[in-house]
């Protein structure tokens, strides 16, 4: 059992943590409507702003008049980039670090170039940006990678190497509009030498349009403040996470960055601020009025995953055993931005060191087009784990063999790639499996339903990967009795304040409910880094935390017990009532049921507001030990998950049905069930919307995003999604709180689908596998 | 200026309290009419279209329209062609109906109108006079519908939380119509509402509580 570290990491029984149907501590702010995201704000005398945005996939300013614009009533101001504060403003953090915030360059549509334009309200903003008299140059553009690669396609970055979101550089050597990365783990001619069988094939995951459900916005007005100093205070709402970063962007301290908003919305990893959100206190620096800007839904469809071509080889023996890989990718990187995780980052780590294989090659093109920005990874399936998956199933394919086998024989043992032990929580995880679905594979197109469909399946394993590297800031008070837990929050929507307070609760003895959260921008505890493993990682901190609180609760209560203060004259001579915890020490004292109490006869003690009346605080800073899988980036395995899909699937229509949709995962510990469900709901549902619904389409001739709204793009809606079954194991081998470590997006974006389509109708389809594909695969359309 | 006024509801009490004042500070009928082009500000309607003849020669001046919003009548200032959802935002202070999609597509948006839930980012806010409009805010101050609030958050039947008004509101429509839905008919009610996050599993599991709980309370009421 991990957690060999932390305060009961051991703990066996548990009152709070693994218990079902506890509201979110601000779930009433959001269902009850209010709850207020950085759009929604409305102040009184605000202004509004709008960017220009390029019509061009590739474009420059030549010359820009803005007299008539200026002259239209209600245009309070229009800033261009060739205003000095516009220059001097500071990039942002995710900006590429050697262009202006704001140039004549629009190098996607719908990029903001050239000109803001703030009004009385939005219509004005768009009256007046239609008024402004542009010269366009347009340039030259590739939208998808294979085209950016060719040695005649234009050149689409100025920046030669722009680090990623942890300020690494890009890699090297680059090649105009290619950077190239490349990994070698052991010697794969050797591998593929001793194989029996050599398979190739071909991978093309598109992009992927996981767009945040709020439109980045936010209002921003500068203000004095007595207790502040001389300088006004920068107020801003809808900054949310990156407060302290839009505040350094105008050389404003923490302190004097004001921002009281909490919530945040969806963000599903896409970390990247949109420059509504940054620019709005320029702006209202300039008018000395509140100003809001606002992104519409057209402006905000991002693609969060990138597009890659992939092909790998793979060389196996006659049993199963994989003797060599070679993975080659071309992997979309827009304009701006490096994804760390969407393209040379998931080298480092990924499904082939799951493996026994050691000869093992990948390479990666790395290409910039004009498709959009990077921001940063996205809610993808990461480190190339579908084109392993893909190997899997079809090695099973060409050996007759269950792919379950195919991935045990493959798979090395928990210390090591030559570990031949099983994984203990992979064993747990597809014995739960095949038990639940009664699962019986078969070979590809051979199973029809009695109804006439084709039926298909897949199967997938995965790590439960780690991303919380970060450590944590914990401060608990103890104040009037009650105990508080400051934090700036946010609030994102993976309920990490509540695992943080169910973890304090249980170990203070106390009711989820008798926890305080107090946001406060100015905290320095945050719950969050990583996905669900974050919250783990900060609830293990919290853990040690709340201990070192209790700590000083029993001395307290002990002190007050052995000196209580003198009669005052207002006891009117009335006996005090003896202090059960009297004489007794610290280790015969605990907390329970929100008393102070003895040990050994819980039913003496007091509450906690009389066993003591100081203000107390407690602090830790730290972080859990390092995982297991961390330590090994893969080639180490602890908690692992499993997937199991079927499909039936309609050779007349093309139509696909999912039947079933099995999840096992070993997170290590449950803390909070109601939101882990529902994690693994949220990624099904972004697997089946990508694999079989969502496609970012483009004009080809001109480099036009066409489907950037939700009429055209199709997200699945409650009518398309089937519940997905869903089973925790709890085998407490993470690292965090209790054994716990989160299972993070490992489910995300699957190619469950994708196999198991192919395994009822025997052609494989890319993805989204929309009807129309699937007859043309067949030969029908 | 002050700062903007801190959200946070730890309670459907808290909720409620903050939705009183909202709703609280809406005035009736209106005392000053503000010109959208410059911000000078009127004591009359009359006023201000008189200021639009003179100094905003050919511009559609604002018109005021009454509507009757969670039961109670307020008197607006807006431009004709303002929507329902842009109304509630700028000139009511309501922000429980959301903009998402802006296309009628996603449901964040969406309110009862008399009776019939319809999309707000769709609605002129001059086709609404007249019409008993009722909001997320509205349901969520009526003890009635407690049990379906609670039983939202108890089962996370929301993630990030953004279109989570806009399911309250279609579920509550459900239910004035429908006070035994099965979970065919929840799924049929909530199908023109979009959750990015995926959170659909758990709206049948919240609302299925809701009728429980409702039914209950009858009869412990009745």
């Amino acid at each position: 059992m991990a957690d060999l570290a932390g305060v009961n990491g051991q703990r066996e029984n548990f009152r709070v943590v693994g218990k079902h149907n506890l509201p979110g501590k601000l779930s009433y702010a959001l269902a009850s409507g209010v709850a207020k995201f950085g759009i929604d704000y409305a102040l009184p005398n605000m202004l509004f702003a709008k960017f220009l945005r390029c019509p061009f996939a590739n474009a420059k300013i030549k010359s820009m008049d803005t007299t008539r614009a200026r002259a239209i009533p209600g245009v309070v101001d229009i800033v261009t980039w060739e205003d000095e504060d516009i220059k001097a403003l500071g990039q942002s953090p995710f900006g590429p670090p050697t262009r202006p915030y704001l140039d004549n360059w629009g190098d996607q549509e719908g990029a903001e170039v050239g000109a803001i334009v703030i009004a009385e309200d939005e219509d004005i903003c768009e009256e007046a940006l239609r008024a402004l008299d542009i010269e366009w140059e347009e340039l030259g553009f590739a939208i998808d990678p294979m085209d950016a690669r060719k040695e005649d396609a234009p050149k689409i970055r100025q920046v030669e190497e722009v680090p990623d979101m942890f300020s690494r550089p890009a890699p090297k050597p680059r090649n105009k509009n290619v950077t190239y990365a490349t990994t070698i783990q052991g010697d794969i001619d050797q591998g593929f030498a001793e194989a029996d069988k050599i398979i190739e094939y071909d991978l093309t995951l598109p992009i992927f349009a996981s767009h945040m459900p709020n439109p980045p916005s936010s209002v921003a007005w500068w203000e004095m403040d007595p207790y502040h100093g001389d300088t006004p205070d920068l107020h801003i709402e809808g900054a949310v996470q990156r407060r302290e970063s839009v505040g350094r962007m105008y050389g404003m301290s923490n302190e004097k960055t004001i921002q009281v908003g909490v919530f945040q919305g969806g963000k599903y990893c896409d970390w990247g601020m949109r420059k509504s959100q940054e620019i709005t206190p320029l702006l209202a620096k300039r008018v000395g009025r509140p100003v809001r800007c606002a992104n519409t839904r057209e402006e905000t469809f991002d693609f969060l995953m990138n597009k890659r071509y992939m092909h790998l080889k793979v060389g196996f023996k006659k049993d199963g055993l994989i003797t060599a890989v070679d993975d080659y990718s071309i992997a979309d990187n827009g304009v701006y931005g490096n994804s760390s995780f969407g393209a040379a980052g998931d080298q480092g780590y990924g499904p082939y060191y799951t493996l026994k294989c050691l000869n093992i090659r990948q390479q990666m093109e790395i290409v910039d087009t004009n498709s959009g920005k990077m921001y940063l990874s996205g809610q993808h399936c990461p480190f190339n784990w579908d084109a392993g998956t893909m190997a899997i199933y079809l090695i099973a394919e060409e050996l007759d063999m269950d792919p379950i086998d195919v991935a045990r024989k493959n798979l090395h043992g928990p210390a090591s790639q030559e570990d031949v032990g099983p994984v203990p929580s992979f064993e747990a995880c597809v014995a739960e499996g095949t038990r639940r679905t009664g699962w019986q594979w078969h070979k590809a197109g051979t199973k029809k339903l009695p109804d006439g469909r084709m039926h298909g399946a897949s199967f997938r394993y995965q790590m439960c990967p780690r991303h919380a590297f970060s450590g944590y800031e914990c401060k608990l008070e103890l104040r009037d009795g009650e105990v508080h837990f400051p934090t700036q929050g946010p609030c994102t929507g993976i309920f990490a304040v509540e695992c943080n307070a169910m973890v304090i609760a249980e170990e203070l003895g106390l009711e989820y409910e008798d926890v305080h959260i107090d946001f406060d921008f100015r905290e320095k505890f945050t719950p969050v880094g990583g996905g669900s493993d974050g919250s783990t990682a900060s609830s293990w901190a919290m853990k040690e935390c709340a201990n070192i609180l209790k700590g000083k609760i029993l001395e307290s209560a002990l002190k007050a017990a052995n000196n209580p203060p003198p009669p005052s004259m207002f006891s009117f001579g009335m006996p005090k009532k003896e202090n059960p915890l009297k004489g007794h020490t610290v280790d015969e004292l605990d907390i329970i049921n929100g008393c102070v109490c003895l040990k050994a006869d819980p039913s003496q003690g007091l509450p906690l507001k009389e066993a003591t009346t100081e203000n107390i605080f407690a602090t830790f800073s730290g972080r859990p030990p390092t995982s297991l899988w961390t330590m090994g980036m893969g080639k180490m395995l602890d908690t692992m998950n499993a997937l199991f899909c079927e499909v039936a699937v309609d050779t007349d229509t093309g139509e696909v049905e999912i039947l079933r949709m099995t999840a096992v995962t070993d997170p290590g510990k449950v803390l909070r069930p109601t939101s882990f469900e529902s994690q693994i709901d949220q990624v099904m549902f972004f697997s089946q919307g990508c694999q079989l619904l969502e496609e970012y389409v483009y004009d080809p001739k001109t480099g036009v995003k066409l489907n950037n709204n939700m009429i055209d793009y199709k997200k699945p809606t409650i009518m398309d999604v089937p519940t997905v079954d869903t089973k925790y194991l709890e085998t407490r081998s993470g690292n965090a709180a209790y054994g716990a470590n989160g299972i993070s997006h490992s489910l995300a974006n699957t190619h469950a689908l994708i196999i198991a389509i192919h395994n009822a109708i025997g052609v494989w389809v890319d993805p989204p596998a929309t009807p129309d594909k699937i007859l043309k695969a067949l030969g029908k359309a | 200026m002050t700062e903007a006024k801190a959200d946070l509801a730890f309670t459907l009490e808290e909720a409620t309290a903050k939705i009183s004042d909202l709703i609280g500070a809406i005035p009736a009928v209106l005392t000053e009419y503000r010109c959208p082009l410059c911000e000078k500000v009127f004591a009359s309607y009359a006023d201000l279209k008189q200021h639009y003849a003179i100094d905003h020669v050919g511009a559609v001046p604002p018109v005021t329209v009454m509507l009757t919003l969670n039961g109670k009548n307020c008197e607006v200032l807006i431009e004709p062609h303002w929507t329902l959802k842009r109304t509630l935002q700028f000139r009511l202070g309501l922000t429980g109906a959301k903009h998402m999609c802006d296309k009628g597509v996603c449901g964040s948006c969406t309110v009862i109108m008399d009776g019939r839930a319809v999309l707000s980012c769709q609605m002129l806010a001059v086709e609404c006079e007249g019409h008993e409009i009722q909001t997320v805010e509205g349901i969520a101050a009526d003890p009635k519908w407690k049990p379906l609030i609670d039983a939202y958050c108890r089962w996370d039947a929301m993630q990030c939380g953004y279109c989570t008004p806009g399911f309250v509101v279609s579920a509550k429509n459900l239910l004035d119509h429908n006070p035994n839905p099965t979970e065919e008919d929840i799924k049929e009610a909530l199908a023109g509402n979009i959750c990015i996050c995926g959170t659909y599993p758990r709206h049948a599991q919240a609302i299925l509580e809701a009728v429980e709980k409702m039914k209950e309370g009858a009869v412990t009421n009745g």
